[in-house]
């Protein structure tokens, strides 16, 4: 189990990140969101070790993370590193190289991930001579080649054509179901959801709600979609916040009273064509917990 | 599947992934080819001007036409060739005018005057000043009674060595020239190759990839030997070719001594590349882009600029200056000034080893100094950090 344990460090007189924690557990696919400088990069580069925390620690099995463990982490950086002059398999098994592997075991590793992600016939051109979507697909595989343990990647999806996503997709959830923790970061929040088995939400350097989406519902007071009343009906009724209201539809929020109350009122008030509690998505619950977005700039 | 990577390993592969890439460049190939030709084109021009001997032209009128055997003798003295011309005084002045003549003699006893355009050549001028000295002197002398060669006798000089001439002194200052501008070239080529490197890993961001494997200090030293060793390599190869050539050619006699000059030349690139290639690293690692590069480079040129132009310009013709003696013990200036005076055969070994254990000492200290700005700043982009931050925080 991966543990970012209350991590925390300053940038002059920003706060970046204040203890934050989270758990991530081996085949677990974990969605990192929240808004630009909110923390998400840097909590990546203390866990690769880019970083120094100023306190906490990050622990790997139990055991805090050390260069050793680090060279079996496979992370892809927010901001794209790669040569761009050095050719694409050259390149590959350079990186491959460098976290350990001798160089057969490179060569075939190259081999089978440039093909999985459809970059082989790139090997011998230049990594800057390729598109963006290809280039990232080689930075995916460079955070791959060498059969990491962990995998960490800052929004891999950012700038990816859709049938791009549905390859990083697949091979994110092969990854996790080998029994690899995988963390992402992402604003494609629709994305997230359908992917992520757990979802972190970090808020001006905290984690402010982390757990499934069902779980991040739960936190919520129930809401209830009601179809077929005419507009205004739920508008005096005791017990309920009106959320939403359009000309069929409205959304509630139960405040004292029950849904059987509301689904009475609505009776009572027009036909009821339909009569549900709501799931909120990611986006909405995203958008209530992160009330105050403070956004100050992503340093270093 | 994964071993775990000791730092030999990690350092052995940067390395040779530098080695390759820069070797595999166009720009290797291309640097070695135009240094040939520049090399080839020095010597050629050298010894075309060695081949010229001088020559003047100057005009006589009748009343310096006298003077014209002792001028002759003063010329052949001095090897050079004097072309004289019987003139009256219009006509030249008139040549003097069009460029004809160097310069024009005329007047007498008390009133000689050379005429040139705008200005006579400082060798014309001492030249015919000599003569007609001598002449005077001669004529008064001999009209006072006394034989001038007796007199001349009388004031005569003798110059002694307390040690034999050095009949090879040409040729080791030319020796000590090549190694002078060896290794400057190779020092600022090679070591802003490390500058850029450096940047490049910033500007492309492959280096926060490379940190979450190796350690920054595993990446430094990677790259340094890596260049280093393609600097040593070009080095050698000049160096061969310049060798065998001016060795075939003649231009050289004295493998021996050429020989001592390339064992030296080698092991002041390695202690000088140290030397510079980290502190160009440390250089680079404080700004993010490539067009930022050259400010932060520019004063390292400075430390490399003096002892070069104090080797090529200053020992040439005193070679015991006290002063490029003194500055060949400060570290940043042996790497070129030293080995430029041992190949001019004016540094005794003792001071060579107390240069090269300096230069050691400087080594460690500016390499750790160099390390740590280097791992402060290698993962900051934006704008350039400055020094003191860079020698200061912790990342």
């Amino acid at each position: 189990m991966l543990d970012i344990g209350g991590i925390s460090k300053r940038f002059g007189q920003v706060q970046a990140l204040d203890r934050v924690t989270f758990t991530v557990q081996p085949g677990e696919l974990f969605g990192f969101v929240g808004s630009n400088g909110a923390g998400k990069t840097t909590t990546m580069r203390i866990v690769l070790g880019v970083l120094t925390s100023d306190g906490g620690e990050v622990r790997w099995k139990g055991r805090p993370i050390d260069a050793d463990v680090r060279r079996r982490i496979g992370y892809m950086p927010e901001e794209r590193g790669l040569y761009p002059k050095m050719k694409v398999g050259e390149q590959l098994e350079y990186l491959a190289r460098l976290h350990g592997l001798d160089a057969a075991d490179a060569r075939a590793s190259v081999e089978r991930w440039t093909s999985r992600l459809g970059v082989e016939s790139r090997i011998r051109d230049e990594v800057q001579k390729l598109s963006l979507g290809n280039q990232q697909r080689v930075q995916l595989c460079a955070a791959l080649v060498h059969d990491p343990e962990v995998l960490v990647l800052d929004e891999p999806f950012s700038g990816l054509d859709p049938v791009a996503v549905e390859v990083m997709s697949t091979v994110l959830r092969e990854k996790a179901d080998t029994g690899v923790p995988v963390i992402f970061s992402s604003h494609q929040l629709d994305l997230v959801e359908r992917l992520c088995d757990r979802v972190g939400i970090i808020s001006a350097g905290r984690m402010v709600a982390a757990g499934t989406v069902d779980e991040l519902r739960t936190g919520g007071a129930e809401r209830i979609d009601v179809t077929g009343p005419p507009p205004g009906w739920a508008d005096t009724l005791p017990g309920v916040r009106v959320v939403e209201s359009g000309p069929r539809a409205t959304r509630v929020e139960l405040d004292g009273a029950t849904d059987q109350d509301v689904l009475r009122a609505a009776v009572a008030a027009g036909p009821v064509r339909s009569f549900g509690p709501h799931r909120p998505p990611l986006t909405e619950l995203y958008r209530d917990v992160v009330a105050a977005p403070a956004v100050t700039e992503e340093e270093s | 599947m994964t071993a775990p990577l000791t730092p030999g390993r990690a350092v052995v592969l940067v390395a040779r992934r530098e080695f390759t890439t820069q070797v595999r460049s166009k720009s290797f190939a291309i640097g070695l080819l135009v240094t040939i030709v520049i090399f080839g084109i020095y010597i050629a021009l050298f010894s075309f001007i060695g081949s010229q001997s001088s020559s003047n032209s100057l005009g006589l009128t009748s009343s310096t036409a006298s003077l014209e055997p002792a001028l002759q003798d003063a010329a052949k003295a001095q090897d050079r060739t004097l072309t004289i011309t019987r003139v009256d005084r219009a006509a030249g002045e008139a040549q003097v005018a069009d460029g004809d003549l160097d310069a024009l003699l005329d007047g007498g006893p008390g009133s000689w005057t050379l005429l040139g355009k705008d200005t006579v050549d400082s060798s014309l001028q001492q030249l015919v000043t000599g003569a007609v000295q001598q002449t005077t002197l001669t004529d008064a002398l001999t009209a006072a009674g006394q034989d001038p060669a007796a007199v001349a006798a009388r004031g005569n000089v003798t110059v002694d060595t307390q040690e034999p001439v050095d009949p090879e002194r040409g040729q080791r200052l030319v020796l000590a020239i090549v190694v002078a501008v060896l290794l400057f070239m190779s020092l600022v080529g090679y070591g802003s190759a490390v500058a850029q490197g450096v940047v490049e890993e910033k500007s492309s961001r492959v280096v926060e990839l490379l940190l979450s494997t190796i350690r920054p200090v595993h990446l430094l030293t990677g790259k340094i030997l890596g260049l280093g060793l393609v600097g040593l390599v070009q080095l050698l190869i000049l160096s061969a070719i310049g060798l065998v050539g001016s060795l075939t050619t003649g231009i050289l006699t004295i493998p021996n001594a050429a020989a001592g000059a390339l064992v030296s030349a080698v092991v002041w690139y390695l202690l000088g590349f140290f030397l510079y290639a980290s502190i160009y690293a440390a250089a680079g690692s404080l700004v993010s882009r490539q067009e930022e590069l050259q400010s932060t480079v520019a004063p390292i040129m400075f430390p490399l600029f003096i002892p070069f132009i104090f080797a090529v310009s200053v020992l040439p013709n005193d070679p015991r200056n006290t002063l490029g003696t003194i500055l060949s013990f400060i570290p940043l200036f042996s790497p070129t000034l030293m080995p430029a005076r041992a190949a001019m055969g004016v540094a005794p070994l003792w001071q060579v080893l107390v240069a090269i254990a300096l230069t050691i000492l400087a080594i460690v200290g500016v390499v750790l100094a160099a390390a740590r700005i280097y791992r402060n700043s290698v993962l900051r982009t934006g704008a350039r950090v400055s020094l003191r931050d860079a020698l200061r925080a912790r990342a």
